[in-house]
């Protein structure tokens, strides 16, 4: 009888501490963070962690009381290692929400993981392909980033329109997101004015340019500028032997794609990157007191400023803890989580990059930048010399995503870079109206 | 002899209990250990290539993911692009992985020893750039995506692991024996033959071009069938999975468990594809604690895990025959062969 009675109060007690625990479902909230820690792309990974962590720490792992955990993985940059990782989250450490990846292929590889598990949201870090948030959205996975084209159709029309630049190479790295960035400032490029854009694509490994340089030599008389559209250490290397080559005198203007003049890359390579252009969907000179609040905890915490992919990872864990006030903490329904998420509408005060909503397809709105870099108290930095405000992943083809996401998929030399060409292609693709208004308007809107 | 029937039956019963635990995996643990499971099986496939080629022929491949890929490519296309149904794309795969063995075979069977590891990862780093550039067909970097398992006999592997898991182990099973019975047979001993002095192999007669080609294709083929699961049970393939680190890995899990044994490319396979994702789990600095311990198998047990415990295992069962002279896979042989310079 006693043995009956100890349980009876055992089983009470608990029944009592349950009832009294945390007020809500969750007694923790589980997030598994993913993306290259080791290899090659280790910055993209660790950067991205790095601001999930700062923002985190603001909040002092908490959210109403409830602690937070976090579970980080490697995925070796590789899909395969990290699809067994999402797994591991998912079915080991239980986890209410997924940030990450970081990289374009392991971005392909997760909305296909995210099509497969609707039950864990997945909100991605870096990786920029569009088809993530277009051909291949699903509706678990939101992504509070940007795309590859999405940044840069606006930097096309203003290299056409501002610049009055006719003709321009693109020497880039042969894989996926060059190619991306190619695409979408043809398309901004060539419909706003520009002539010719010539591709040169180079392999994904290489840092000797001399044989494209002397390339570039023979054909400065024709093009106007050069589009460096590399990443990394090529970016380095390129910037190197332009002015070795003496490039910098026959050409006027270098210009970068998106990711050229990261912050990490300007404090290492100096004043040879005084001027160039790129553009993006956050620069780190925003004197917004968000940004400036963001750069100087983060240099505190960690001892290095942010570029934007810490942005990216920050604005991660604040998406999440906006739709997680929308619905008071139920992390544990996924369907509510997710559609908090979506209607998330970030403010200026809320992100360094400045205001951001989600389109239907789980992709933001937001203000792109053409940016230029200068020298501000002693260092270099991005400036923005014009804003476009409220851009989509369609860009100026907003109205029409069906028409966008029918043509043809971006390849090395898909879109055409010769005028004539590439407007038969848009006449087929968006139609003879299309074409007759941007012929009246003389390229898009402002 | 009594102790040899005792020795009999004591690996019987380890067989049966091996087997029987194999087969109740997915009751007695959990769905991530079954998943772990497929994961070691289909590597495993791939690895046992490679250590077949090394072990039997002393020839290490550093190409043998290109045939996994190209049968995962191959699988991926037919399933994803055109919807091809069930038994159609995992037998193309095979078929073009296997002609493509038999192409890059008639190159890479002219050479040998340092020559033959250039070759392959030439070859290998070619099939790499092709899945890379060719971007209308493998779409390049981003690879292809939306693969499904298909449903065999009415269930579907796509749904439940436990079903893809036996759907594997039996193809697993099969490439095993398949390899097992090869090195037993008449075949595996020219190959070793032709290893260990390949003028005298020539000298009796045998055609030794045509033994490194075969074995080459063969071993080829395991792979190709790893890759058919891999990509079934991936749902994708991209630029990645043909590429070196993809090969390396597949020799570092072949050193770790040994060369000369397929059980050693299997269990090598699992040790390094369970430490990734356990170790990773634990600290980010995982890769440090991978590195020193091949440090710890390449200077204290070069048979590795598998051959090191064999020994030791023999050597208590038979001390006498320990004494057999131990084997040694030709390239890394350290003793001066005496019959290839007579």
């Amino acid at each position: 009888m006693a043995r009956k009675r100890i349980i009876q109060l055992m089983v009470a007690f608990f029944v009592v501490l349950w009832a009294f625990g945390p007020a809500h479902g969750v007694s923790e909230i589980r997030i598994g963070v993913i993306g290259p820690t080791t290899g090659w792309a280790t910055m993209f990974g660790q950067n991205n962690l790095d601001g999930v962590k700062l923002a985190l720490s603001e909040k002092d792992y908490k959210f109403k009381g409830t602690p937070i955990k976090i579970f980080t993985e490697d995925t070796k940059a590789d899909v395969e290692v990290m699809r067994t990782k999402l797994d591991s989250l998912k079915n080991r450490d239980k986890v209410h929400m997924i940030i990450g990846p970081c990289l374009g292929h392991e971005g392909m590889a997760a909305v296909d993981w995210a099509a497969r598990n609707p039950e864990v949201p997945v909100l991605v870090g870096y990786s920029a392909p569009e088809d993530m948030t277009m051909r291949k959205a699903t509706y678990s996975l939101v992504r509070p980033g940007w795309t590859g084209a999405q940044v840069i159709f606006d930097f096309g029309k203003f290299c056409a329109k501002d610049l009055k630049y006719k003709k321009i190479i693109i020497v880039g790295q042969d894989y996926a997101y060059p190619w991306d960035q190619a695409a979408g400032f043809i398309r901004g490029f060539l419909e706003n004015g520009g002539e010719k854009v010539e591709r040169i694509w180079s392999p994904v490994e290489a840092v000797d340019f001399s044989s494209i340089m002397a390339k570039l030599a023979g054909m400065a008389k024709e093009y106007d500028a050069v589009l460096c559209n590399c990443g990394g250490a090529q970016v380095v290397a390129f910037f190197k032997q332009w002015q070795q080559f003496g490039l910098d005198k026959l050409y006027p203007q270098i210009l970068g794609q998106a990711n050229v003049p990261l912050t990490p890359m300007l404090a290492e390579m100096g004043d040879t990157l005084l001027g160039v252009y790129s553009s993006l969907h956050y620069y780190d000179g925003d004197p917004s007191p968000a940004n400036v609040k963001f750069r100087e905890s983060y240099h505190k915490a960690f001892g290095y400023y942010p570029s934007v992919i810490s942005v990216q990872g920050y604005d991660c864990v604040n998406v999440a803890f906006k739709a997680m006030e929308a619905i008071d903490g139920k992390v544990d329904d996924p369907k509510a989580f997710i559609a908090a998420v979506r209607n998330v509408k970030m403010t200026a005060d809320e992100s360094p990059r400045g205001p951001f909503y989600f389109d239907k397809f789980g992709n933001p709105v937001q203000n792109i930048y053409i940016k230029k870099v200068v020298k501000q108290d002693g260092r270099l930095m991005n400036i923005a010399v014009k804003t476009y405000k409220d851009v989509s992943q369609f860009g100026p083809y907003a109205d029409m995503p069906e028409k966008y996401m029918a043509a043809p998929e971006t390849t090395r030399d898909y879109p055409p870079g010769d005028k004539a060409s590439y407007f038969k292609e848009i006449e087929k693709y968006f139609g003879k109206d299309y074409v007759e208004k941007l012929e009246k308007n003389k390229g898009w809107p402002d | 002899m009594t102790k040899e029937r005792g020795y009999r039956f004591r690996r019987a019963l380890l067989s049966a209990l091996v087997g029987g635990i194999i087969i109740a995996i997915p009751w007695i643990s959990s769905q991530y250990f079954v998943m772990m499971s497929v994961r070691v099986m289909f590597f495993g496939m791939l690895t046992m290539s490679l250590t077949f080629l090394a072990g039997e022929l002393g020839a290490v491949s550093l190409m043998q993911a290109s045939f996994f890929g190209i049968s995962g490519y191959t699988v991926a296309l037919l399933e994803s692009r055109y919807g091809f149904p069930f038994p159609i794309p995992p037998l193309a795969g095979l078929v073009i992985a296997v002609l493509a063995a038999g192409l890059f075979g008639l190159l890479v069977v002219r050479v040998r020893g340092i020559y033959f590891l250039m070759l392959t990862l030439v070859l290998g780093q070619l099939v790499w750039a092709l899945a890379c550039q060719w971007s209308s067909i493998t779409k390049g970097d981003t690879g292809i995506t939306n693969i499904y398992a298909p449903t065999v006999f009415g269930i579907s592997t796509e749904k439940s692991k436990t079903a893809f898991y036996f759907f594997q182990l039996i193809f697993f099973c099969g490439a095993m024996s398949f390899l097992a019975a090869l090195k037993r047979s008449p075949f595996g001993l020219m190959l070793r033959g032709v290893r260990d002095s390949e003028s005298r192999m020539a000298m009796l007669g045998f055609r030794v071009h045509l033994l490194r080609y075969a074995a080459f294709v063969f071993a080829s083929l395991v792979a190709a069938l790893g890759g058919v699961f891999f990509t079934y049970f991936t749902g994708l393939i991209n630029p990645n999975t043909v590429s070196l680190p993809s090969n390396v890995e597949a020799l570092l899990a072949g050193i770790l468990g040994g060369i000369n044994s397929l059980l050693g490319a299997v269990v090598g396979t699992a040790i390094l594809k369970t430490l990734d994702v356990v170790l990773s789990g634990i600290t980010e600095r995982y890769m440090l604690i991978m590195g020193v311990l091949f440090m710890l198998v390449i200077l204290f047990a070069r048979q590795g895990i598998v051959g090191t415990l064999m020994k030791y295992w023999n050597n208590r069962l038979f001390p006498s025959r320990s004494r057999e002279p131990e084997r040694r896979p030709g390239g890394f042989s350290k003793k001066p062969d005496v019959v290839r310079n007579p």
